[in-house]
């Protein structure tokens, strides 16, 4: 019995500061992009509100709170809304079978700072990460507005098209790790002393392209596309409701996809490793926190990395999107996928 | 005849290890560590050039008067001249050269000793289109484009200018730059000068 109750109340403390912590950063990554893409524009950025713009969320999200709701005439207005919450619910839910540091004792009680160590725990992910596609289809039929509906019909093109490809990326650390579970793969590359980086480059490189074309992000925003759709499928929303989908998209999906790739390919909590050797840890001296650390650490350097690319790159053409998906990304893919299907049992079996 | 330009195709390796996207990369990145090159406008203002044409001003009489032109002016019109207040002959000729001319309101009044002094002069700013031609057709160098350039206002009776103000601004802009070099390309220590040296306080907004 105590047990349960112990089981119950991690979970929901587990539940409780992963949500705080998503959504929380997610507001104050705006303020993140908004700096970053200021200075590579050699301007400062939001400098009022707060010092240096601290509380500039806090003032964007209090007006978008306060505006009025506008709906669109001969909308659908049941599917408008569920489109929110479409959008909502598996970019967060992701973060369940994310692992943020190794295993640890507190009260005698071992606690894995993750949510649900499920043994298919990528499958989930990209089940959920497909689901995305519902949220913007849905939005862009139930605005009633053709910028809407064609903003969204692309970003269905390139979620079919960059959801097979991102899975046969993730298949190369799949083998390698022999596991489908995200914990067990960030223990397997500790175990093994290796990040799949090192064994996967291509597999990565593809997976960051296709990260940035699920999240929307520059090279690939085609369904924002602001000369040519205004802002895509969220051209009807108004207020906290149009606040939530660039939230959803550029933030929290990026985060997660951010957090699943540290956890494929940068051996997520570990430190920095030299192949096949072994790891070295430039902050031992944080003792047990050091791999929370150097997770936290991981996915931010690649979430601005992401904003880097987003401020420095022009779009592509809805053609050249897709074409790059199935003739270039797919083929390489599957060529990396062959290669370490025959490497992989050589080296360790 | 069309003479067709093509980019050079990406070669194999720039392909492979994605060199054009790094070369943007290295620029962006270059840029984000240098320091910032904006101004921070409400709490910041820059000094305007001195040729900026900004609100208009009545130069006042301070002995620096284009001669002989001011004398012959005041001689012909029979214009009182006090020391520190308005160089204006009534002339018209700034509402002459205006494209708009009615938005100038300009009297004289005759004063007992016979001698006469501009009395009103109004230039309704809602009209104006900062094109220069009345300064140019003043004939004393008394009316001037200023650098006051911050000119909302909540109503349009606001906008006009009447003859007290256009003094001030002629005062306070003879105070501050009237000694200073007439350059077109203001990229020195002068820009670097801040708005605020100004006194000219217009009208009060009332909301």
């Amino acid at each position: 019995m105590e047990g349960v109750v112990a089981w119950l109340v991690i979970t929901l403390i587990k539940i409780l500061v992963i949500l705080g912590i998503v959504l929380g950063i997610g507001a104050y990554l705006t303020l993140v992009e908004r700096k970053v893409a200021a200075h590579i524009q050699r301007r400062p950025g939001p400098m009022v509100v707060g010092w240096h713009g601290l509380l500039q969320p806090l003032a964007d999200g209090l007006k978008l709170l306060t505006k009025e709701d506008l709906f669109p005439r001969y909308g659908n207005r049941f599917l408008y809304n569920l489109a929110l919450v479409m959008a909502l619910v598996p970019a967060t839910l992701v973060f369940a079978v994310v692992p943020f540091g190794p295993e640890f004792e507190v009260f005698g009680i071992k606690v894995k700072p993750i949510l649900t160590d499920v043994n298919i725990g990528l499958l989930l992910v990209f089940a959920l990460g497909s689901m995305a596609v519902f949220a913007i289809a849905l939005a862009g039929w139930a605005s009633n507005s053709k910028y809407a509906l064609i903003g969204s019909m692309r970003k269905a093109g390139i979620v079919v098209s960059y959801e097979v490809v991102i899975t046969f990326a993730v298949m190369g650390p799949i083998i390698l790790a022999g596991t489908l579970s995200t914990y067990d793969i960030v223990q397997k590359q500790i175990e093994q002393k290796l990040w799949y980086l090192w064994l996967q480059p291509i597999a990565f490189v593809v997976y960051m392209f296709a990260m940035l074309a699920e999240t929307g992000r520059v090279p690939f925003d085609i369904q924002e596309a602001e000369a040519e759709l205004v802002t895509g499928f969220t051209v009807e929303y108004g207020g906290m409701k149009f606040g939530l989908f660039p939230l959803v998209e550029w933030y929290i999906e990026v985060l997660s996809l951010s957090a699943i790739a540290v956890v494929l390919f940068l051996g997520g909590w570990s430190p920095i490793n030299i192949p096949f050797l072994g790891f070295v840890d430039p902050l031992f001296f944080l003792g047990p926190l050091s791999p929370f650390v150097w997770f936290i650490l991981k996915v931010s350097l690649l979430f601005l990395f992401v904003l880097w690319l987003h401020w420095t790159l022009p779009r592509y053409r809805i053609d050249q999107v897709t074409e790059t998906a199935w003739k270039v990304m797919l083929p390489l893919t599957l060529v990396n996928l062959v290669l370490t299907a025959v490497v992989a049992p050589l080296i360790w079996r | 005849m069309v003479k067709k330009v093509f980019e050079r195709p990406l070669s194999w390796i720039e392909r492979v290890l994605f060199l054009d996207f790094i070369k943007g990369l290295s620029v962006t990145i270059r840029h984000a560590f240098r320091k910032t090159i904006t101004t921070h406008y409400p709490y910041e203002k820059l000094t305007p050039p001195k040729r900026f044409r900004g609100f208009f001003g009545h130069k006042v009489v301070n002995g620096k008067e284009p001669q002989p032109a001011f004398d012959e002016w005041v001689e012909r019109f029979k214009i009182k001249v006090e020391a520190g207040s308005s160089r204006c002959v009534v002339c018209m000729l700034c509402k002459r050269a205006c494209p708009v001319p009615q938005l100038f309101e300009i009297e004289g009044e005759k004063l007992p000793d016979g001698r006469r002094k501009v009395s009103v002069f109004n230039m309704n700013m809602m009209l104006c289109t900062f094109c220069g031609f009345c300064v140019d057709a003043c004939p004393v160098d008394c009316l001037f484009q200023s650098d006051i350039h911050e000119t909302a206002s909540y109503s349009r009776k606001d906008a006009v200018l009447d003859l007290e103000t256009l003094e001030r601004i002629g005062r306070d802009w003879q105070r501050r730059r009237e000694e200073e070099p007439d350059r077109i390309w203001i990229d020195d220590h002068q820009r670097q000068r801040l708005w605020y040296e100004n006194q000219v306080n217009l009208k009060e907004v009332k909301g």
